[in-house]
Parts: structure tokens; C-alpha cells; sequence
């Protein structure tokens, strides 16, 4: 009796606490909160120790697992446990667990996100990860970046496979107001980006002195990846929003890189700190949607001078806009502030296509005349900028010609068609007085 | 026979003139009148191939009431005229009233068109 009570009392706590287990990732918080990072081996944890601790500060949930963990899963019963995947695991050669290629990539194309780092044991299985989100590595699994122009420059005479670079993309959106004054470390393999594909972006670029080869052994051929074409760090954003961070380096996230001090090659000006952990932390805010997170809701329409939606519009009214635009800023949502937003109204092809003037709290507005022209239309806001997730808004709208009593009513083009009628009413009148009294 | 010379023309022409100073009045009124409706429908082509077609129900209804009461007053003057054989049973008010009447309904037409 008593153990049936007690079943009862926990499946009915059970079913009141389940609405407060599903705060996570929704539309109204876009950041990410539970991230799932996979290691090759468990030092990693203590190597890598201030990005984690950094990400814990602002507010993630970590779960921290072996790649080949038997009991690995991204989903249960149809439902993501997680908004986030670090992987860590450069060599693994198939992932514990229900976790593959496949998975890997579903999870990427339900909107989730990802950052993937390599280096010169990365696995076909981390390389074809990469591949598939329009990355391609070296195929040579023995070459490193190296670079005899831009290396670090360290005690001994090196093999400048360490780098220290500081091509970075320019965008406040991706890597913060704040320049990032001291060059970042790398070492790792090159990767360059997918000529076809047009949503992914180089963050940190290779000099054009650098090149992919094996250091130890001497160039028989000349190297396939060489120059700026080398991607140090890029990231992609896909068409859903999701977004991807990939590097050839693991050891750019590691707290050696992140303490140590760097001095570009050729430049007498000695940095303390690297720029690692500045690039890194403003990055991964980018990557976990924490900067660049716009929202647009109240896309509204209505007749100059009159406040309801209408349902159909008339050729050569005047109509008002309006939409407004917000950006996440990892805790609240900021109005966004921007001088290029446009709007088209469109059938086939834009016929009024006007920049929206916003008023700084987030509300974009402009009025216009609806052409001469009928059909039905629709009003189109498609905003797609570097780091900031794409807007693609659309609003259907009919518009009809006038009702044969909304002409002028006198034409002046046709007075005298007005002029003739009246004066051959006129002319028959005084005919018939003639014709019948003529002498 | 032979050569059509500017003699010959002038003659038709002169033989046309007397002949046609020889009809009554009555008719030679009608005959202004047509004329009149005529040169009106002939200025309003014209204005509408300088200006365009723009209101064209306009331009109908102002042509239509041109050519209407000439082709009314044309029929009039065959039904009044004493040399024609077929109508001479005819009487000359019952004509006019004719006339009148379908110039009515014309005008009626006219104005509902006009827009």
C-alpha cells in the first residue's frame, strides 16, 4: 500500500515539475544552453581548463564525455538533449554510442550548433565531418601548416609550425568591438574552403607565405594548399541559422596557447598574452548565438492615416510600413540598429523597393504609393549580412484596379467627345426649327 | 471618246452645279446638315490621333453621335425627296417624325455612353 502511495506521489511530482526541465533553447532565448563536448582522452579537460571555465561563467551547461562513450546519444525519443556539440576529438575513428556521421549532421540541420577542432591525427571521420559543412582539410595526414614568414618565435630554431596570425575577418559581428590586438597561436593542419559554397566564411586567414606540407621530410612536389586560400579558422552559417566553427588547430582552445606570450616573426613588438583567448571567447559567443541573433515581428501595413490592416489595396494608394527588429544579446533582446534594411513590394519583380528608416528603438518604417499597377503583391524584407542570421519576411497582399466609380468624373482629355454630343443635340434642335419653317 | 480634256471636267463640274441648283431648299438644308455632323466626326479622328485613345468610350459616343445624326439626316432627305419613286407614298411629316424620334433615342444612347 505504502509503496503504491509513493509511486503515485512521484509520477504526479513528476508530471508538475516537467514544464520547469523544459527551459532550454527556444525562440524567445536563442543561446544555446546545454553543450555536449567529446574528448579523445580526458586530459583534455584539464589542458583546455579556462575555455571551459569561460563558458561555464556565462552561463552553459557542460557534459563532458569520452568520444567512444558506449552510451553516447544527441537525441532521446525524438527530443535533442542538447542545443551545442564541442568536438574535441580529432581522432576518433567512430564515435560510442548512437552517435555518427549521420547524426553529426542532423543535429547541425535542425538548427543546432557545432564547433569542430583538428589537428595532425584528425581521422577520416572528423575530416568528412568537416567536409560535409564545406570545409575540405589537407588530405596528407602528415602535413602541418607551416609558415616561414608569420611563425611565433619560440626559444629554439623551430620548424615555424607554430603560427602566430592575425589576418582576422573584419566584422564587429563575429569577433567583437574590441580589436584583438595580439596575434593568435596556431598549430595544426590547413584547411580551405568549398570554391561552391557561398555560406562559408574565412575568420582567420593563413599568410600568403604559408603553405601545408610535412615538416620533417623535404618537398618533392609543390604543396596542393598554399597562401591565403589556407583557412586557419572558419565558420559557416547555415541557411537555418545554425552556426559551425571549424580549425585545423586543437591546441588554439588550450590553456598553454591561451597563457603563453607571442612574438610575430620579423616584428620586434613582443606581446604578454596571446590573442587566443580574446578570439576564441568572442568567437564561440558568435558560434552559440549569444551576438548576431536578429528577430523581426510585427511586419505591419496599413492605409496612410488609418491604423487596421487592410485586406486588399487600390492602385495609387498611399500605404505605411512597418517591422520590427531585435537583437539577442545573450540575455535580453536589444532593438537592432541598422540604415540598410529594405523592403520590396514585389510581384515577379520589385516595383517599389525603399530602405526602411528606423527610429533607434528597434521600429523600421517608410510609406509609399502603390503603383499602377494590379495583381497581388507582397511585401518582402530579405536582410542577409555577414555574421547576422538571415531575415526573410514576406507578406501577401492583393491590389485591385479602380471600380468604374473611383474615376475622375469629367475627363478633360475627352471634352471635345462632351463638346460634339451637346453641339449635335444643338444642331438637330435648330435643324428641325429650320427644316419645318423654311420658306 | 477620246481624250478626257480640262474642257470636259469643267463641263461635268458646271452641269453638276445647275443641276444641283435646281433642288428645293428643304433638301439643300438637309444637305448643310450632314455636312455640318460630317466635318464635326472628321475633327474629333483627328484630335484622337494627335491626343490617343484615352477615354475611347468618349470617343465613340462623341463619333457615334456625329455619323448617327448624319446617317439619320441622310435617310430623311432620301424619304422627303419628291424624285424618288419608292417613298413618293410617303408623307413628308411622317418622315420627320420618324426622324425625330430615332435622333431621341440616339441622344439617349449617346449621353448613357458618354460616361
Amino acid at each position: 500500500m505504502a509503496r503504491s502511495n509513493f509511486s503515485v506521489l512521484t509520477i504526479l511530482s513528476v508530471i508538475l515539475l516537467l514544464p520547469v526541465f523544459s527551459l532550454s533553447f527556444s525562440p524567445d532565448s536563442p543561446s544555446d544552453r546545454r553543450l555536449l563536448v567529446l574528448f579523445d582522452y580526458l586530459s583534455l579537460k584539464s589542458s583546455h581548463s579556462i575555455f571551459f571555465n569561460s563558458l561555464k561563467s556565462r552561463g552553459f551547461d557542460l557534459d563532458f564525455k569520452l568520444a567512444d562513450d558506449p552510451k553516447l546519444a544527441l537525441q532521446r525519443y525524438g527530443q535533442y538533449l542538447y542545443d551545442g556539440l564541442i568536438l574535441f576529438s580529432p581522432s576518433i575513428e567512430r564515435f560510442g554510442g548512437a552517435l555518427d556521421l549521420a547524426a553529426v549532421l542532423d543535429f547541425v540541420d535542425s538548427g543546432h550548433d557545432l564547433i569542430i577542432a583538428a589537428d595532425s591525427s584528425a581521422s577520416d571521420l572528423i575530416k568528412s565531418v568537416a567536409t560535409e559543412c564545406g570545409v575540405d582539410f589537407d588530405e596528407d595526414p602528415s602535413a602541418l601548416v607551416i609558415d616561414h614568414r608569420s611563425y611565433a618565435v619560440v626559444g629554439t630554431e623551430g620548424d615555424h609550425t607554430l603560427i602566430a596570425a592575425d589576418d582576422f575577418i573584419e566584422s564587429d559581428v563575429l569577433l567583437g568591438e574590441n580589436k584583438i590586438e595580439a596575434p593568435v597561436l596556431f598549430k595544426g593542419i590547413a584547411h580551405s574552403l568549398n570554391a561552391a559554397n557561398n555560406l562559408v566564411l574565412k575568420v582567420l586567414s593563413a599568410s600568403p607565405a604559408a603553405y601545408s606540407a610535412n615538416p620533417s621530410s623535404k618537398l618533392s612536389s609543390p604543396p596542393s594548399l598554399t597562401g591565403s586560400s589556407i583557412s586557419l579558422v572558419s565558420v559557416v552559417q547555415a541557411r537555418n541559422n545554425a552556426r559551425i566553427m571549424i580549425t585545423g588547430s586543437l591546441d588554439l582552445f588550450s590553456n598553454r596557447f591561451f597563457r603563453s606570450s607571442v612574438q610575430k616573426a620579423g616584428s620586434p613588438k613582443k606581446y604578454d598574452k596571446s590573442g587566443n583567448e580574446q578570439f576564441v571567447a568572442e568567437l564561440s559567443k558568435w558560434v552559440f548565438h549569444e551576438r548576431g541573433h536578429l528577430k523581426a515581428v510585427n511586419l505591419r501595413h496599413n492605409k496612410a492615416g488609418e491604423t487596421n490592416e487592410p485586406a486588399m489595396y487600390r492602385i495609387k494608394d498611399d500605404l505605411d510600413f512597418s517591422v520590427e527588429i531585435y537583437e539577442w544579446s545573450g540575455k535580453s533582446w536589444e532593438p537592432y540598429v541598422a540604415n540598410d534594411v529594405q523592403v520590396q513590394f514585389y510581384m515577379m519583380s520589385p516595383y517599389v523597393l525603399k530602405t526602411l528608416s528606423n527610429d533607434k528603438k528597434g521600429l523600421y518604417h517608410t510609406s509609399f504609393k502603390v503603383p499602377d499597377v494590379y495583381g497581388v503583391f507582397q511585401f518582402k524584407v530579405e536582410y542577409n549580412r555577414l555574421g547576422y542570421t538571415s531575415l526573410l519576411l514576406s507578406k501577401q497582399i492583393p491590389v485591385r484596379p479602380f471600380k468604374h466609380n473611383e474615376y475622375e468624373r469629367f475627363i478633360t482629355a475627352a471634352f471635345p467627345y462632351y463638346g460634339a454630343s451637346f453641339t449635335m443635340m444643338a444642331g438637330f434642335f435648330i435643324f428641325s426649327f429650320v427644316y419645318l419653317y423654311h420658306k | 471618246m477620246g481624250r478626257a480634256t480640262s474642257k470636259d471636267a469643267q463641263a461635268l463640274i458646271h452641269s453638276l452645279r445647275s443641276a444641283y441648283a435646281a433642288t428645293p431648299s428643304s433638301l439643300k438644308i438637309i444637305d448643310l446638315y450632314v455636312g455640318f455632323a460630317v466635318f464635326s466626326a472628321i475633327i474629333q479622328v483627328v484630335y484622337m490621333a494627335i491626343v490617343g485613345s484615352f477615354p475611347f468610350n468618349s470617343f465613340l459616343s462623341g463619333v457615334l453621335s456625329c455619323i448617327g445624326t448624319a446617317v439619320l439626316a441622310v435617310c430623311l432627305r432620301i424619304q422627303v425627296n419628291k424624285e424618288n419613286k419608292e417613298f413618293k407614298d410617303l408623307p413628308s411629316e411622317h418622315a420627320f417624325a420618324d426622324f425625330v424620334l430615332c435622333n431621341l433615342v440616339l441622344h439617349l444612347v449617346i449621353m448613357n455612353f458618354l460616361g
